[in-house]
C-alpha cells in the first residue's frame, strides 16, 4: 500500500519534470536544424531539416509527441542517430550504473569499516590517518583526481588501461575514483552518529542483558546511526548520477552522462528531454528505495495505518 | 556477366582490356600483401552516424571513405580523381552529365553497385524528406538516372561546372538503398557499403572497428586485418593512452601536449594542414562599411605572435579566405596582411574615429569550438584597444554564439563574431558566403562583380576558365576585407613510430589506402 502511495505521489512530480523538461530544453538557444547541416546551410535547407525532425509543429503538438514518446519508442529518436532514444538510453544506462553502485558499494563499505573503527579508537593514529583522508575525499574534484589516477596507476606504473570501457580492468579507475565521496563521506558521518549514540541509555540495558560489546555496538548503536547515512546515501547515489557526466568524460566510458553531454552540445532534444526524464524516475526510485530502508532500520517511521 | 553487356561502348572495352592486364599483374602483388595488423585510434569526437547523407563529423568522413566506394574521390594531393568512373561527360547545354563506372563490384551483402544502385543512392541523397542534410547542398544535380548497367545520368536541376567535386565528397559515397529501407537508422551504424572495409561492430561513445570486406575487387584493397577507434573526449585521457601504448594514434593533441609525446621513444606529434580558416566575421553595417576602418581592424593584430603565444604554433596566418585543400586547384594565396599598428591608428583618424570618438566593436566569440577560442577573444580586443577601438569581448556558449549569426542583420547584437569555415570546394565556400542574399552569407557582403563572376563560375565547366573567375573573386574578397582574416588552424596527430603510410587530409579525413603497423616497436 505504501509503494502503490508513493508511486501516486511520483506521478505529478514525473508530470512536472516532463514539462520542465520540455520546455527548457526547448527555450535553449540554438536550433538543431542548423547544428546537423552546419554554419553554411541556407535558410530553405534548414527549413527543410526542420520540417524533417518534426520541429516546425506547434509547441503544443510537440510536447504532446514527446508525452506519447514515453510508451511509443518510434517516435521518440534521436535528431542525430535516428534511432529510438529508448535503445540510445538502454546501451548505454548499465556502465553507468556499474560506476554509480559499485562506487557507492565500495564507499559505503570503507566508509562503515573506518567509521566504526574511528569512533572506538578516537584520537589514536588510525583515527588521524582517516581524517586527513576523508578530508582529501571530500575536498578532491573527481576530474582531477581521475586524471592524477590515470597518470599514475595507467601512464607511470602500467597496471590498468588509461581509458574505455571494453574489459573489466576499465572499470576499476572509475569505479574507485567514484568511491572516494561517498567513503569520506560515510566514514565521518558514522563516526559522529556512533560517538553520538554512544552515550545513550540504551546501549548500556542492552549491555545490562548481557550482550557482548561487539553485539552492542553492531546490532544495536551501529544499526541506529546507519539510518542517516542511509539517507545521505540515497543523495549521494543521485549525485553520482549527475556526477557522471565528469568521470564518463575523464575516463572515455560511453555512459548516460557522455550521451547527455553530448547531446546538449549537438542540440540532441529528444536525448536531452527523454535523460532529463528518466533521471528523475531514478531520482524518484532511489528515494523510494530510502524510505524503505530506513522504515526497516528504524520501525518508528513505519506507517502502521497502512500496514 | 554484366560487364559484356556494357563493353558494347568501344571507349569502355578498351578501357576494360587495360583493367584487367593491370589486374593480372597486381593479383600476385595483392596476394603478397594480405592485410594484416590492428590500427588502434583514439578521437576527441563522438561518431553518432556513418550514413553518408547524415554525418557531418570528419570521423564520419573517414569511415565512409573506407566503407563506401564512390564515382570519383578526393586523393592523399586533394585532388579529384576517378574512383568507380571511367568516363564522364556533359552535353551541350550543360544540363545533363553522364558518368559510366566500372561494375563487377557488389555491397557486403551480395547486390550489385549497378547504375540502378547508384543511381538510387544519388536520388535519396537529394531527396530531404529522407533525412539528407546534404540534398540542399547537391541540389543542382537534379535527378539521377540510370542507363543501362554501367552509366548513370544526372539530369542537372542548374548548370553546375563544379558536379565534380560534389560527386567526390564523402557524402557521394553510393549506398545500398534497399538495405538502408530494411535497416532503418541502423544502418548508420552498420552500413552496408561496397569499400575495403566494413564496420564489424559499433558500441555508442565507445569505440567501432572496421574489418577488411573479403569480396572487395577494387584498386585500394585492405592493408590492416583490423582498425578500431576509440571516443575518448578528454584531452588527458587521449594523449595517456598513446603514451601507455594502448593506441596508435591519437587526434587533437592538445598544445601543451606536443612537447611530451615528442619526448616519447615510441612517438611523436605530426602537424598537417587544416582547411579550417578562422576569421572575424564582421556585421557590414555602420562604421565597418567603411573599407579603411575593416583595413585597420586587419593590420592592428600581430597574426604571428598569436599563433606561437596563444595557439602554440598549432596554425598559419591567412592568406586568402579559403584555407589550403578547399579545391586547391582554384584557390589561390596573397601575402599574409601585414603588422602596422601605426597605419592602422592613421586609417582609423582618416575615417574620423579618434580618441573622442572612438569606434566601438563588440566581439562575439565561442568557447570551446576553435583551438583556443576565448583567448583568442582577449588578444585580439586587447590589440584593437591599442589602436584607440573601444573592443569588447563577448565569449559565448556554442548555442548562442551560433544563434546570434541567424538574426537579420539590423538586429544583430555584435559587431564581428569568431567563426571557422571547411568546406570541399572554393565555389561552395565563396558562393555562400559572398553572394548577396544568400542566407549563409551572415555578414551581409554584397559586390556586384563578385555576384555576376559566381554567375560565371557556375556556368562553365572549363577548368581554365573557372581558375580566372576564382582568382579573381578570392582577390575581391581579399581586399575588400569583409573578415578580419586570422590564420588556418593546423591538426596536431599523435603517431606511434609502428606506423607507416597514414596520411590525414586537410579535410581532417584520414586515409588508410597505405597504412602499416609493425608488429615490434
Amino acid at each position: 500500500m505504501f509503494i502503490l502511495r508513493r508511486f501516486a505521489v511520483a506521478i505529478p512530480t514525473l508530470f512536472v519534470v516532463s514539462l520542465l523538461a520540455f520546455w527548457f530544453v526547448d527555450l535553449i538557444p540554438g536550433d538543431p536544424a542548423l547544428h546537423l547541416a552546419g554554419n553554411m546551410a541556407t535558410e530553405d535547407e534548414l527549413a527543410d531539416i526542420r520540417h524533417h525532425l518534426g520541429l516546425d509543429r506547434p509547441p503544443l503538438e510537440r510536447y504532446m509527441l514527446f508525452l506519447r514518446g514515453v510508451v511509443d519508442p518510434e517516435i521518440a529518436t534521436s535528431f542525430r542517430t535516428s534511432r529510438p532514444v529508448v535503445l540510445e538510453i538502454t546501451e548505454r544506462m548499465p556502465k553507468t550504473l556499474i560506476i554509480a553502485i559499485g562506487g557507492l558499494v565500495i564507499g559505503l563499505a570503507f566508509g562503515v569499516v573506518t567509521g566504526v573503527i574511528c569512533a572506538l579508537r578516537q584520537g589514536g593514529w588510525f583515527d588521524a590517518v582517516v581524517t586527513v583522508l576523508t578530508l582529501a575525499g571530500i575536498s578532491m574534484p573527481i576530474y582531477w583526481l581521475g586524471l592524477l589516477c590515470i597518470w599514475l596507476f595507467a601512464v607511470n606504473l602500467g597496471w590498468l588501461p588509461a581509458a574505455g570501457a571494453a574489459t573489466p580492468a576499465h572499470y576499476v579507475l572509475p569505479v574507485l575514483v567514484v568511491a572516494t565521496r561517498p567513503a569520506a563521506l560515510f566514514s565521518r558521518l558514522v563516526t559522529a552518529n556512533l560517538l553520538e549514540v554512544m552515550g545513550k541509555d540504551y546501549l548500556d540495558t542492552a549491555r545490562s542483558k548481557g550482550l557482548s560489546e561487539h553485539v552492542v555496538i553492531l546490532r544495536h548503536a551501529l544499526r541506529n546511526s546507519l539510518i542517516a547515512a542511509v539517507s545521505v546515501a540515497g543523495v549521494q547515489f543521485g549525485g553520482m548520477l549527475g556526477g557522471s557526466v565528469v568521470t564518463e568524460t575523464v575516463f572515455g566510458v560511453p555512459g548516460l552522462g557522455r550521451l547527455l553531454v553530448s547531446a546538449v552540445s549537438s542540440s540532441d532534444y529528444p536525448v536531452i528531454q527523454y535523460s532529463v526524464l528518466m533521471f528523475a524516475v531514478f531520482f524518484v526510485l532511489i528515494n523510494l528505495a530510502t524510505d524503505l530502508l530506513g522504515q526497516w532500520l528504524d520501525p518508528r517511521t513505519r506507517d502502521y495505518t497502512a500496514a | 556477366m554484366n560487364q559484356i553487356l556494357s563493353a558494347v561502348r568501344s571507349s569502355f572495352r578498351a578501357r576494360t582490356v587495360a583493367a584487367s592486364l593491370l589486374l593480372a599483374t597486381a593479383l600476385p602483388l595483392a596476394a603478397i600483401a594480405a592485410p594484416e595488423g590492428e590500427l588502434r585510434i583514439a578521437v576527441g569526437a563522438d561518431a553518432t552516424t556513418f550514413h553518408p547523407h547524415v554525418n557531418s563529423l570528419p570521423v564520419g568522413n573517414t569511415v565512409d571513405g573506407l566503407v563506401f566506394q564512390q564515382l570519383f574521390r578526393i586523393d592523399a594531393d586533394n585532388k579529384v580523381v576517378p574512383a568507380l568512373a571511367t568516363d564522364y561527360g556533359w552535353s551541350e547545354d550543360g544540363m545533363t552529365f553522364t558518368v559510366s563506372f566500372e561494375t563487377g563490384h557488389s555491397f557486403t551483402n551480395g547486390r550489385p553497385v549497378n547504375a540502378e544502385a547508384v543511381a538510387a543512392s544519388f536520388n535519396q541523397l537529394l531527396d530531404p524528406d529522407s533525412g539528407s542534410i546534404y540534398a540542399g547542398l547537391y541540389a543542382s544535380l537534379g535527378k539521377a538516372e540510370a542507363q543501362g548497367e554501367d552509366t548513370v545520368v544526372f539530369h542537372m536541376a542548374e548548370p553546375n561546372g563544379h558536379v565534380l567535386m560534389l560527386l567526390a565528397n564523402s557524402a557521394a559515397g553510393i549506398i545500398d538503398t534497399e538495405a538502408n529501407a530494411e535497416m532503418g537508422a541502423e544502418y548508420g551504424r552498420k552500413p552496408v557499403g561496397s569499400g575495403p572495409y566494413m564496420v564489424e561492430e559499433f558500441i555508442g561513445g565507445e569505440r567501432f572497428t572496421l574489418v577488411p570486406n573479403p569480396d572487395y575487387k577494387g584498386a585500394r584493397p585492405a592493408t590492416l586485418e583490423r582498425v578500431t577507434f576509440m571516443a575518448v573526449p578528454e584531452d588527458g585521457s587521449r594523449m595517456a593512452l598513446l603514451e601507455t601504448g594502448e593506441v596508435d594514434i591519437v587526434d587533437r593533441v592538445p598544445a601543451e601536449s606536443i612537447p611530451t609525446i615528442d619526448a616519447l621513444d615510441s612517438a611523436s606529434v605530426i602537424l598537417p594542414d587544416s582547411m579550417f580558416s578562422i576569421s572575424m566575421e564582421m556585421v557590414l553595417r555602420g562604421p565597418l562599411e567603411d573599407k579603411r576602418v575593416r583595413e585597420a581592424l586587419n593590420i592592428s593584430i600581430d597574426r604571428d605572435g598569436m599563433v606561437q603565444g596563444i595557439l602554440g604554433g598549432l596554425g598559419t596566418p591567412s592568406q586568402g579566405q579559403v584555407g589550403p585543400g578547399t579545391e586547391d586547384a582554384l584557390r589561390v594565396t596573397f601575402e599574409p596582411k601585414p603588422y602596422d599598428p601605426e597605419r592602422a591608428k592613421a586609417l582609423l583618424a582618416e575615417a574620423g574615429f579618434g580618441p573622442d570618438s572612438p569606434l566601438e566593436l563588440r566581439v562575439n566569440c565561442p568557447n570551446g569550438r576553435y583551438i583556443k577560442d576565448s583567448q583568442v577573444c582577449q588578444a585580439l580586443t586587447g590589440q584593437w584597444q591599442a589602436i584607440g577601438v573601444k573592443a569588447t569581448p563577448n565569449v559565448l556558449d556554442l548555442p548562442s554564439w551560433s544563434a546570434a549569426h541567424q538574426v537579420p542583420i539590423e538586429e544583430r547584437s555584435y559587431d564581428m563574431s569568431m567563426i571557422g569555415r571547411a568546406t570541399a570546394g572554393i565555389d561552395f565556400t565563396v558562393y555562400r558566403l559572398f553572394r548577396s542574399g544568400v542566407s549563409a552569407n551572415t555578414t551581409g557582403f554584397n559586390n556586384a562583380r563578385v555576384d555576376s563572376l559566381l554567375a560565371e563560375g557556375r556556368a562553365t565547366t572549363d577548368l581554365e576558365e573557372q581558375k580566372k573567375i576564382y582568382a579573381e573573386i578570392q582577390q575581391i574578397v581579399w581586399d575588400e576585407m569583409p573578415f578580419v582574416f586570422l590564420w588556418y588552424q593546423k591538426q596536431a596527430i599523435g603517431i606511434a613510430d609502428t606506423v607507416t603510410g597514414f596520411t590525414i587530409r586537410p579535410d581532417e579525413t584520414m586515409l588508410f589506402d597505405t597504412v602499416q603497423v609493425s608488429v615490434d616497436g
